[in-house]
């Protein structure tokens, strides 16, 4: 199917080599206590395609890591994104690819929610909404095609993990 | 203060449980997944009652998820909602006793929420992510026809709930409403839309009398509401002449995230809550009237794990009133026992 791409030129971000996690020896430490951080997280979902360009959202700058927030005694997790548009039809998609992502790396304790950064999308609330129900999220993953197209735009994301 | 003791954890199903639902009368307990399964859980032998074992597994009748279970008021149907956007008839077949799918109802567009069996057992209805509610007759042979599509929710219906024993449907919206629908001379209608919650209203359920409802919401809180009916000595008017719902107590602050699922106990007035929080709560009423006051009794954190419950029911009946059982993520289903302390 071809389809006329919402955002045709979307500004392109540097991506900037502070963003990188440095490893340090402590990070091979068993001994180490090892919370999640908000560094962690971004790391996880940088890599992640954008669905309609060849782009990650890292490029694209819909995920920031001032954006996304970790409350590890509290096992909750916030990343707020920023859709390319403001009447991105994609935001949802896009919502649940990081749901989905999340879902699969982070240790089972941590509640993750989803949102639109705040006067970044028109729809923001419907879409925050559809993004934080459990059971649509769960009806969404059983549909075969949305799935597929969830993990196309996860594939880049996995094999950046897998590098690591 | 009472206590909540664990009786047992039901382990088997292959995915998240959604529900746990009791049988009329029996121990038995039906629980549903986003494994495709129905399983039947019930003790091994009548003198222990906390070794329980799964004794049936209903499979085959569904695509996908089985999101709600219902039994039929005799104990001998059972009724399946599936994501598959079909809900499924089950018989219980005495002679081999096996369960079978004797009809599939098709008609809703996408995935279906939950399924209830009237009091009566003559009406079956049905609720989904298209916005709409069914109303079916029970006819014989296993024969159902739809009597109603009822079409004025503006999102998804997440539940619907009969009156304990009377033919008024009770549903339950992600538009955030609750709507009340009666019949009329074979038409059904929306005589009430309780207004109030300000985040989805995922779950609610009627106490002994019907003239009570509580309802869960994502908005973290719990709502009661009382019916009032026309020419009511308060004074609350009610349009069109049937009786209106109105909120008189709400219990927030109980809850960390979305509240699941509510149950109202037929046998000891008692409400049970589940949440997203990973914590089950059960809260006494302490006094009655236009202004009740109710109060957290017992709570069970992390009942589940780390996982969120999907789903609280009270046994229905006197012979174990004091039982609760619940539903997680965790592919589990528990079975609670309140405890009275000395």
């Amino acid at each position: 199917i071809t389809m006329a791409l919402l955002n045709a030129n979307p500004v392109v971000y540097q991506t900037s080599i502070s963003n990188i996690r440095v490893e340090t020896e402590k990070d091979f430490d068993d001994d180490v206590l090892d919370p999640i951080d908000s560094e962690e997280v971004y790391e996880l979902l940088r890599s992640i395609s954008d669905p309609e360009h060849p782009l990650t959202l890292e490029q694209l700058n819909v995920t920031q890591l001032q954006h996304i927030s970790v409350d590890n005694d509290n096992n909750h997790v916030l990343v707020e994104f920023t859709p390319t548009i403001p009447h991105c039809s994609m935001a949802t998609l896009i919502g649940l690819c990081i749901r989905v992502r999340l879902l699969r790396s982070l240790p089972e304790r941590f509640k993750v929610d989803i949102k639109v950064r705040k006067g970044t999308h028109q729809s923001e609330n419907a879409v925050n909404k559809q993004l934080n129900d459990k059971e649509r999220v769960a009806a969404a993953l059983e549909n075969k095609h949305l799935l597929e197209v969830v993990n196309q735009c996860l594939a880049t994301a996995s094999r950046d993990a897998v590098a690591q | 203060m009472p206590r909540l003791e664990l009786v047992t954890a039901l382990e088997g199903h292959q995915d998240r449980v959604w529900q746990a639902i009791w049988h009329p009368t029996k121990t038995i307990l039906a629980t549903c997944s986003g494994d495709k399964t129905v399983r039947l859980w019930a003790p091994a032998s009548h003198s222990d009652m906390s070794n329980w074992q799964c004794i049936n597994t209903l499979e085959g009748g569904h695509k996908r998820t089985i999101r709600s279970v219902a039994w039929s008021p005799t104990g001998h149907e059972m009724a399946t909602a599936s994501f598959d956007a079909t809900t499924g008839i089950w018989e219980h077949d005495q002679r081999d006793n096996d369960w079978e799918c004797v009809a599939t109802l098709e008609g809703h567009e996408n995935e279906i929420k939950s399924v209830a069996w009237s009091s009566s057992g003559q009406l079956l209805a049905t609720c989904s992510r298209d916005k709409s509610v069914w109303i079916w007759e029970v006819e014989t042979d296993n024969d159902f026809e739809c009597l109603s599509v009822l079409q004025e929710h503006s999102q998804d219906v997440k539940m619907v709930a009969w009156h304990p024993h009377q033919e008024i449907l009770a549903s339950a919206s992600y538009d955030d409403t609750i709507k009340i629908w009666r019949e009329d001379d074979d038409d059904w209608y929306c005589s009430d839309t309780l207004q109030g919650h300000t985040s989805t209203v995922w779950a609610l359920d009627f106490d002994a009398s019907g003239d009570h409802i509580v309802s869960a919401s994502d908005d973290q809180t719990l709502r009661i509401w009382k019916m009032y009916k026309p020419n009511n000595a308060q004074g609350i008017p009610t349009p069109s002449n049937d009786p209106t719902y109105r909120t008189v107590c709400t219990l927030s602050g109980y809850h960390g995230r979305c509240i699941y699922s509510v149950s109202w106990s037929k046998v000891n007035n008692r409400i049970a809550s589940a949440s997203g929080d990973n914590t089950i709560r059960v809260f006494t009423q302490v006094t009655e009237g236009d202004e009740p006051a109710w109060e957290a009794a017992a709570t069970i954190k992390d009942a589940h794990g780390v996982h969120d419950i999907n789903n609280v029911t009270w046994f229905p009946t006197q012979q174990h009133g004091d039982w609760l059982a619940t539903a997680g993520d965790d592919g589990v289903a528990r079975i609670w026992r309140l405890v009275e302390d000395d």
